[in-house]
């Protein structure tokens, strides 16, 4: 190597060197004011973490914990769907000494004796997202649930605004009776009169948010109804495959109320020329009801401000009509497995997503 | 062929004079007819084109999985690495082109390199080291899902363009799935029944002992059950791939009882022997066709898995019908 080379070398080195110290210093100076000033450990606990929602979640789950100093230590576990491994996963790390735990619950009320059991021993454990029962100091130190019902009445307000006069709704959500689907329904029915006819069995068509069963599902529902003016999903990725079913039956895309993913927005893009019906209007897919959850823990651990926010509500995010908060977003460089809504960055994403 | 008379097999699966119309065709056959029926006639919207051409890649992708199984049944045995067969087939199909259609040939051969090792693997175990097939196959199948999640971590990938207009598209009105099962279908047909080596294989399937004794060897036919069956899987997966856009990484999941389904429904004895492949690939389109059935009538989901089963029930009812006859009762 001659001596030029060293000498770039070296300054790309020290040039990294002070832009990786200076960023650790701005990041020192932002301390939220939910780290407090006692130390603490945080424990991350998933029920099921083998999808790219889930791993965009826990790296932003990861990302907020990183904000506060306070936090010495960080881990994460995954229950890979278990429900015997999530709750041993939940006793060991209390059992570990980690001070704070911030679980998906996902089997539900099953976790609940093992997450009473973690805060009686006084521990800090925030349940988060989906509802284990029990009640706020006495079975965990807070919940921080996502309010369905509140997506359910977001769409129901902008189909109100595109099918003013009423029309067939179809609503699609995932498996049989699953409480996302049933709060959905509640808040879409508070806003849409009688006019507003769901085509679909009460009370919503099976998907199991399966892209191969959403796909069938459609199918049938589309050679079933001869009008469907405007698809409700709670998922909206998996519905990419099967809005083609449209085309393929001779009739337009018709408008979709759902949550956002980068596929979905990608495939707005190629497709509404060509489907004059295809509005789209989205809520955020809620990766960052997780961030809520991870303050409160940390609030509650280290003696920070407690956040003012108690419960997660996804904001709307695209809106084919108005453009407004965004218009529809794609970017066809990353993963489609992404989530734009997120407020973790895209490129952070694709990485987390291993793509 | 003159093979066809020396395999023992059950007496009654031959009706004299007719070979064509095996009691399990007519059976399929009968069954299917009474399901379209009660579909004009309950749901029509379900035997609409429209719905049809939706919904026949999928009873394509059951027939093709059932073919697969159909192998290994033959040999009396059970394939339950069938769910991370294929669901390791879509991961690769999926997520090594990044759908970048160049890379779409190799990642097809990488994923037939896969399924073929674990159908030698399979097929090792069970014909060489004597496991037990279902045994066996659970422990490949892990091995597979960990082979799955270290390729995708379990994360969706969107499928090339290339390979959704091949396995998606369609070609003179019908879906290219349904044109890639009847080639499967002929091809096992044909492999089965017209060549030596098909009818060896169905020998020994219904008495590896006789196969034993006739000179053949028996341990690598049966080994080769579970290499092709990996092949019919490996078909499978990449179409699933191309059918569903964004397909999860566990695709496979919902496939193994519907193989074995079409199978037993196929009139193929779970004891191995005689397969029916036309009828297996029917009862595909059978089953296929009673949940787009279930769907059409818009009926609860509770209802809808009733329906299933009672039509289930009733396909397999019908042979124990037309048994009725000959049977001797148990006491």
């Amino acid at each position: 190597m001659n001596y030029a080379n060293l000498k770039k070398g070296l300054a790309v080195s020290v040039a990294t060197a002070v832009i990786a110290l200076g960023g650790a210093g701005l990041a020192k100076a932002e301390t939220p004011s939910w780290c407090g000033p006692k130390k603490a450990t945080l424990a991350l606990l998933d029920g099921y973490g083998g999808n790219s929602w889930r791993q965009v979640t826990t790296a932003s789950g990861k990302q907020t914990v990183e904000l506060c100093p306070s936090i010495t230590k960080y881990e994460y576990a995954d229950g890979q769907g278990d429900t015997q491994k999530a709750i041993s996963d939940i006793k060991g790390m209390a059992a570990k000494g980690v001070d704070a735990l911030v679980v998906f619950g996902d089997a539900g009320p099953a976790m609940l004796p093992a997450i009473t059991s973690v805060f009686k021993a006084g521990k800090i454990i925030v349940p988060y997202r989906v509802a284990v029962g029990g009640k706020e100091g006495m079975n965990y130190s807070k919940f921080i649930g996502s309010s369905f019902e509140n997506d359910g009445v977001t769409w129901g307000k902008w189909i109100k605004g595109v099918l003013p006069k009423g029309g067939n709704v179809l609503f699609l959500s995932g498996p049989a009776g699953n409480s996302q689907g049933l709060d959905e329904l509640k808040g879409l029915k508070s806003v849409l009169g009688p006019e507003y006819v769901f085509v679909n069995q009460a009370p919503f068509a099976v998907t199991n948010w399966d892209p191969a069963l959403t796909q069938k599902v459609l199918t049938a529902e589309i050679a079933k109804n001869a009008k469907i003016d405007v698809i409700v999903s709670d998922f909206g990725p998996s519905l990419v495959g099967a809005l083609p079913a449209f085309t393929k039956q001779g009739k337009s895309i018709p408008a979709l109320a759902t949550s956002d993913g980068n596929s979905l927005g990608c495939f707005w893009q190629d497709n509404h020329a060509s489907n004059p019906d295809f509005k789209l209007f989205t809520v955020a897919t809620g990766n960052d009801n997780v961030r809520l959850a991870v303050q409160w823990a940390v609030a509650l651990a280290t003696g920070g401000e407690k956040p003012k926010e108690q419960i997660f509500e996804a904001p709307a995010y695209e809106d084919s009509v108005s453009g407004k908060p965004n218009a529809v977003q794609c970017r066809k460089d990353l993963p489609g497995a992404i989530y734009m809504s997120s407020a973790l960055k895209p490129e952070d994403q694709a990485k987390a997503v291993g793509q | 062929m003159s093979a066809v008379s020396t395999i023992p097999t059950r007496a009654d699966s031959y009706a004299p004079g007719r070979m064509k119309l095996t009691r399990s065709f007519v059976t399929v056959v009968f069954s299917t007819m009474v399901l379209l029926i009660a579909c004009l006639v309950f749901a029509p919207s379900s035997v609409s084109w429209g719905a049809l051409s939706g919904s026949l890649p999928f009873a394509a992708i059951i027939a093709i999985v059932g073919l697969g199984q159909l192998m290994v049944v033959q040999q009396g045995g059970f394939d339950l690495s069938l769910p991370g067969a294929v669901s390791l087939a879509v991961v690769v199909s999926t997520h090594y082109p990044q759908q970048n259609d160049g890379l779409l040939y190799q990642a097809v051969l990488l994923a037939l390199a896969f399924n073929l090792t674990i159908g030698f693997l399979n097929g090792a175990l069970v014909s060489i080291f004597r496991l037990n097939s279902i045994i066996a196959t659970i422990g490949t199948n892990a091995l597979l899902y960990a082979t799955v999640f270290a390729m995708s971590g379990g994360v969706p990938s969107v499928t090339t363009g290339l390979l959704a207009n091949i396995a998606g598209g369609e070609t003179f009105g019908l879906p290219n799935a349904v044109y890639f099962a009847l080639g499967a279908t002929a091809l096992v047909s044909f492999m089965l029944k017209k060549t030596v080596g098909g009818r060896r294989f169905e020998a020994i399937g219904a008495s590896p002992a006789a196969g034993e004794a006739a000179g053949l060897r028996v341990r690598s036919y049966q080994m080769m059950a579970y290499v092709y069956a990996q092949l019919f899987y490996c078909l499978a997966g990449v179409l699933i791939a191309g059918i569903t856009r964004e397909p999860t990484a566990f695709q496979g999941d919902s496939l193994l009882l519907p193989s074995v389904a079409v199978v037993v429904l196929g009139g193929t004895s779970l004891l191995g022997g005689r397969g029916f492949p036309i009828s297996t690939v029917l009862a595909a389109f059978f089953l296929n066709q009673l949940s787009q059935f279930a769907l059409s009538v818009g009926v609860p989901y509770s209802a809808q898995t009733i329906i299933q089963a009672l039509a289930l029930g009733f396909g397999i009812g019908v042979y124990s019908l037309r048994w009725s006859g000959k049977v001797r009762k148990t006491t």
